[in-house]
């Protein structure tokens, strides 16, 4: 009975991934085929829509305004979140319960609420919609979701290690540069490749204030509106990869850091 | 050692500042948008009014709208958990590879769901993958029309948002101690009362957490009803970029945008005066 059962839920288990994969593969599939429509049998195979994205001079523009983004906001809110979160859980006595719902905002509200919301604020301060004010709101999302990741790792380091330091003669300043900052980097350097990949894949927020600029995903969005080629597929492809790519990096890191705690350990 | 302490404060307010300026401040804004009747002005009195609410359910056109995006978030709620719950208990209970898998599962989250939802456009088209498998097994004879009807919307936001159900629900089984079912069962329950006596009601907090994650990005989806959508599964998100990138009406749209925050705010206070908002951070950590 227990293994019928078992059994059954494997089966189920196995169809769910594949429901979760199917759809991501067929892009892959659509890219290297060389008949126009999407529908099988494959026609062929052929690199014509990666040369034709090649010479796509929009769609490089896009590359290049997602890339700078991405880096951009990542930076900024990797480090306001880093200090507002030693700030608030190595700092504050009391009320953090209020910072905490507020700064949970961000992200359990639906980022059209947050897209509108910027482009309503700066449109009545008169300024300019582009590529500043997509990074600006790309930052107050982010910071969020670095916070909660850095979260967890402050409060399991104990204050008494900053006391220590300070009382063996080190000044607040280093205390924090050699100290806290050191035990935080992992989380750091976590937080920073999150935010990077949610300003990277971000849309709602961004369609709204970019403006006349593009970036890779409003990019998308203007060519699945306007009738659809097999281009999306070949950059539905590249972003994969490069996606694919980020995970791989943070989970090595993750393991290449634990590897090192242990060697000090000994 | 309190002068450690202060000075450790003053590192929130570079962040706090951001936080007040760049997102509390925006949604006073449209707040205030919402409640007047104008455009902004410096100088001018306020003229605060309560027409732009009362439009949204007094046109029928709006009322129909807004139930409609509440109907379509509520089924995706509803699929998600059924679909979500037996493979978050294989996971669970029944797996070894189980972390490996959560991170497997994981992957398409971060593939833009631009890409996922072009991908159910190529699957759901007239001459796409399911209606050319459905004509091989002869179960159709001639293709249907899927693409740009709710039920498409609806299977585009239930493949985006049931990974976000699994991870919570996942997380809350794993904290079940089997050592309870297996208490109940001594006693005499049989397994599927002990299954839904102890294992779903404890799991509960996993599925609240997972409909938070589910049920407020689905009610303010855009991209996917315009990708997938027709005329009539126009929701909520629709209506609202309609009045600010094409009519212009700000106080309305407004008024719209504050609505959906509200309900996504009600529901997440709801669910941190229930259980606490720490559940939401445990569950997330264990992604």
């Amino acid at each position: 009975m227990k293994n019928k059962s078992s059994a059954i839920l494997t089966i189920y288990t196995v169809l769910f991934f594949l429901y979760i994969f199917v759809p991501i593969i067929l892009i892959f599939i659509f890219a290297w085929n060389s008949g126009e429509g999407y529908s099988f049998p494959i026609k062929g195979f052929t690199w014509r829509w990666f040369a034709e994205l090649a010479g796509d001079r929009l769609a490089k523009e896009a590359i290049k305004n997602s890339i700078i983004i991405a880096l951009s906001s990542a930076t900024i809110s990797t480090i306001l979140a880093t200090l507002l979160s030693i700030g608030l859980l190595k700092g504050l006595s009391r009320r953090t319960g209020v910072f905490l719902t507020l700064l949970i905002l961000p992200v359990l509200m639906p980022s059209l609420t947050i897209g509108i919301a910027a482009l309503v604020f700066f449109r009545t301060i008169n300024f300019p919609l582009g590529i500043p004010i997509v990074i600006v709101s790309h930052v107050s999302i982010s910071m969020s979701y670095v916070f909660l990741i850095l979260m967890g790792r402050i409060e399991s380091m104990p204050l008494d290690l900053q006391e220590a330091s300070v009382d063996l003669g080190a000044s607040w300043l280093s205390s924090i540069r050699d100290i806290v900052f050191p035990i935080l980097l992992p989380a750091i350097i976590a937080g920073w490749l999150f935010a990077f990949m949610i300003s990277w894949n971000e849309f709602i927020v961004t369609y709204f204030l970019i403006g006349g600029n593009m970036t890779l995903p409003v990019y998308i969005f203007s060519q699945l509106r306007f009738g659809i080629s097999p281009k999306v597929n070949v950059i539905s492809v590249l972003i994969t990869l490069f996606t694919l790519s980020m995970i791989a990096i943070l989970v090595a890191s993750r393991k290449i850091y634990s590897k090192i705690l242990i060697k000090e350990r000994r | 050692m309190s002068v450690i302490k202060s000075k450790n404060k003053n590192l929130i307010y570079p962040g706090l500042n951001w936080f007040l300026i760049f997102f509390l401040l925006p949604l006073t804004v449209i707040l205030i948008y919402a409640v007047t009747a104008h455009s902004l002005v410096p100088g001018e009195p306020l003229k605060f009014t309560f027409s732009n609410f009362a439009v949204i359910f007094q046109k029928k056109h709006y009322l129909i709208i807004l139930l409609r995006s509440l109907k379509i978030s509520f089924l995706t709620t509803i699929f998600s958990i059924i679909f979500s719950y037996p493979v978050a208990y294989f996971l669970a209970k029944r797996s070894r590879f189980d972390k490996v898998l959560i991170v497997v599962l994981m992957i398409p989250f971060w593939i833009n769901y631009l890409i996922r939802t072009f991908a159910w456009k190529l699957i759901l088209s007239e001459n796409g993958v399911l209606n050319q498998f459905l004509l091989w097994l002869k179960v159709i004879d001639e293709p249907v029309r899927i693409l740009y009807s709710q039920t498409s919307v609806l299977l585009g936001l239930i493949y985006m948002y049931t990974p976000m159900m699994v991870l919570p629900l996942y997380a809350s089984l794993l904290r079940i101690d089997n050592s309870l079912v297996e208490a109940s069962q001594d006693l005499g329950a049989s397994r599927i009362r002990a299954f839904f006596d102890i294992t779903f009601k404890l799991s509960l907090t996993g599925i609240f957490a997972g409909t938070l994650l589910v049920f407020i990005p689905a009610l303010g989806s855009f991209a996917i009803p315009a990708i997938l959508g027709g005329t009539d599964s126009v929701m909520i998100g629709n209506i609202i970029e309609n009045q600010f990138s094409r009519v212009g009406n700000w106080n309305f749209g407004s008024a719209f945008t504050v609505a959906l925050a509200v309900l996504s705010i009600a529901l997440v206070l709801f669910y941190s005066k229930i259980f606490g908002l720490e559940s939401i951070y445990k569950n997330r950590d264990s992604s």
